[in-house]
Formats: C-alpha cells, structure tokens, sequence
C-alpha cells in the first residue's frame, strides 16, 4: 500500500525527465507554467505573497519530493537565471524620467546607498562570523560531553 | 490593434535593449572592469539612446514592458539554486537565518534612516527600502510598500555596483574568519553583482553569496505584508 505513491511518483520522474532532459525550451515552459498557476492561485485566494513566489515554493515542492529531478530543470533555469539583468535593465531606465538626480537629490540618494550598503555589509558580515564561531564552539562542546 | 507605429517602436526598443545588453556582455568579457560591467554600461547605453531620440520613459517601457514580465518565471527559477545548495542550508541554517535578519534589519532601517536625516521623503523613501534585495523581488516590495518598482530598480542596480566596489576594500578591513562571512557580505550587501565577485574571491564564497542572496529575496517578500501595515 505504501509503496504505490512513491512508485507512481518515481513514474512520474522519469516521464519529465524523458520529455524535458535536453530541451531548454521545455523545461522553461514548465517553470513559467508554474508561474501561471502561482499567479492565479495568489489572485484567487488574496494571499499577500506574489505568484512568482508561490510557483517558486512549487518548484522546490516538486524538487523535494523528487517528482522533479535537478537535472531535468537546471540548465533551462540557468537560461533564465544567467540573463536576469536583460530583464529588469527597462525598469533602471526610469531615470528618465528624474532629471533632479542630477542635482542634490542624486547626491542624497547615491549618500544613503552608499554608506546604507556598507553598514549591511559590516553588520551581516560580523553578524555571520560571530554566528559561526558560536556554533563551531557549540558543536565541540556536544562532541567533548 | 496597435498601430503600426506602435508595433515599431516596440520591435525597434526590444531589438536595442536585448543588443546594447549583449553588447556589454561582450565588452565586458573583453575589458573586464566595475564601469564596464553590463549592469553599469547596458543602462547607461541606453539612456544615451533614448535621450537622443528624445524618447521618454513612458515611451520606452511602453515597448519593453513584456522583457520585464519574465522577471516572473526567474523567480520561480530561483528554486534551483536553492534546492542546489540544501546541503549548506541544513547545516547552517541558524547562522544563515541570524545573518539574513540582521542584515535585513539593517538595510531597511538604515535606508529610512539615512533618507530621513537627509530630509528624502514620500515615494523615494518607500523606494529606497528594499534596494539590498534582488531586484525581481525588491520590485514586488516596493510595490507592496508603496514605492514605485521601477525607481526601486535604479537603486538596486546602484546598491549592486556600490556593494562589489565597496565589499572588496571592506573585506581588507574586517577580521572575518569564515567563508560564510565573506560571502554573506557579497549576498546581502550587493546581490547579483555581489554574488560575481564572490565568484572571483572564490567557489565557497560565490555559492554562499548566491544562496544569501536569494534567501534574502525570498525572506523579504514573505515579510513585506509587515512592513507595509507598520508603515501604513
């Protein structure tokens, strides 16, 4: 009994990965179908998470469960991934339409980016360092006792 | 139906983003270097192209609006290098979570602060705040907060190039003993082009810097809702 899910999940591996192993195309129709459907679940319910969200949570979903197999979607995800600037550079263009950047406004902006973004750096940075050695340290302690 | 002109001006602004932008992937695999970068020279190509065409933003992304849609299906993809490095998560979880609020903490708070003292307020303030995040995600905040997206853009691309530069110089100044450390800077401070230069620094840092990066992402997104309703 238990061991029909698994073997039908299996099934079902092996079939994607047959029809989407090799051809990009497909494997990015699959990733902008979940999409789909993540954006019309999120619109139908009112969760206040994107769709894009949820069909990535999907992904990992099918991923997890191996319904999916990494090798199946890697390289067309990648084709998407490695191109991401060719997709949001349109949006940088609004600059356009800002022409007080180009005076004390633009100084103001570019002042908090800069000095915000090396206050993360340090702050994450030293935060991750301390985190680890906590943990190093704790770890040994277990291993001693 | 859309006009004919229309129909051009879209073919016409598409066809010259997609070339400027692997045109700059070309020069910058020739002459590598941070103003050379396609994240600096594809914009600023183009910003060059629309103001001598007398082309205003409207206009613009008018034509390449459909570009931008795909930013949907990326995010989705970003489950990949997620499932990819599960390895690391399961064994640094609480170090990665402790390092990713803190630095989201930080970012927020010192952008609302910063622009506060500065006496930036309304929109560009709004805008501001998720400029340490990915932009496919930052968008979607910044909408949610009632920033505009495609401002929040512009500061992400500038955070990103900012971070790269910066990132390495502060990597001689602090004491950090760990490769998680060093690419957890590069992930949260810098995203995408933070991520590049992790890569350079080396393998372990680049797939912490990449992991950070999109855990960020996701960890904002899911918080946004409370950020908004705070700010409202």
């Amino acid at each position: 009994m238990n061991r029909t899910p698994s073997v039908t999940k299996r099934k079902t591996a092996i079939l994607l990965h047959k029809s989407l192993h090799g051809n990009r195309l497909a494997q990015v129709a699959l990733i902008v179908l979940l999409w789909l459907a993540g954006e019309a679940v999120s619109r139908s319910t009112g969760l206040p998470i994107p769709g894009s969200v949820l069909g990535l949570f999907a992904l990992l979903y099918l991923l997890i469960t191996g319904t999916i197999r990494l090798s199946t979607m890697r390289r067309g995800a990648n084709v998407l991934l490695a191109d991401m600037l060719l997709f949001f550079v349109p949006a940088v263009l609004a600059v356009l339409d800002h022409s007080e950047f180009l005076g004390l406004v633009g100084l103001k902006v570019l002042a908090v980016i800069f000095a915000g973004t090396l206050m993360v750096m340090c702050m994450t940075a030293l935060a991750v360092d301390v985190g680890y050695r906590l943990m190093l340290r704790m770890e040994s302690k277990h291993a001693v006792s | 139906m859309p006009s004919l002109e229309t129909i051009l001006i879209t073919v016409f602004w598409s066809a010259a983003t997609i070339a400027i932008y692997l045109l700059s992937k070309r020069t910058y695999r020739r002459w590598p270097a941070i103003w050379s970068s396609p994240l600096v020279l594809t914009p600023v190509l183009l910003a060059a192209l629309a103001l001598s065409l007398h082309t205003t933003y409207s206009e613009y992304i008018g034509a390449t609006r459909w570009l931008m849609a795909i930013l949907g299906p990326v995010t989705v993809a970003f489950a990949i290098p997620i499932y990819e490095q599960r390895a690391m998560i399961m064994r640094y979880w609480p170090v990665l979570a402790f390092g990713i609020v803190v630095g989201s903490g930080t970012a927020i708070l010192t952008a609302w602060a910063l622009a506060s003292l500065l006496s930036i307020d309304g929109m560009l303030r709004l805008s501001l705040l998720p400029r340490s995040v990915s932009s496919p995600f930052a968008m979607a905040i910044s909408e949610k907060v009632g920033g505009v997206p495609d401002l929040t853009a512009l500061f992400v691309v500038i955070t990103g190039v900012a971070g790269a530069a910066l990132g390495e110089k502060l990597l001689r100044i602090l004491p950090l003993k760990s490769s998680l450390a060093r690419g957890a800077l590069f992930g949260m401070g810098a995203h995408g082009a933070g991520v590049a230069k992790a890569n350079q620094i080396g393998a372990e840092e680049g797939s912490v810097a990449g992991l950070v990066m999109v855990l960020v992402g996701l960890v904002n997104v899911l918080a946004a809702p409370i950020l908004a309703y705070i700010l409202r």
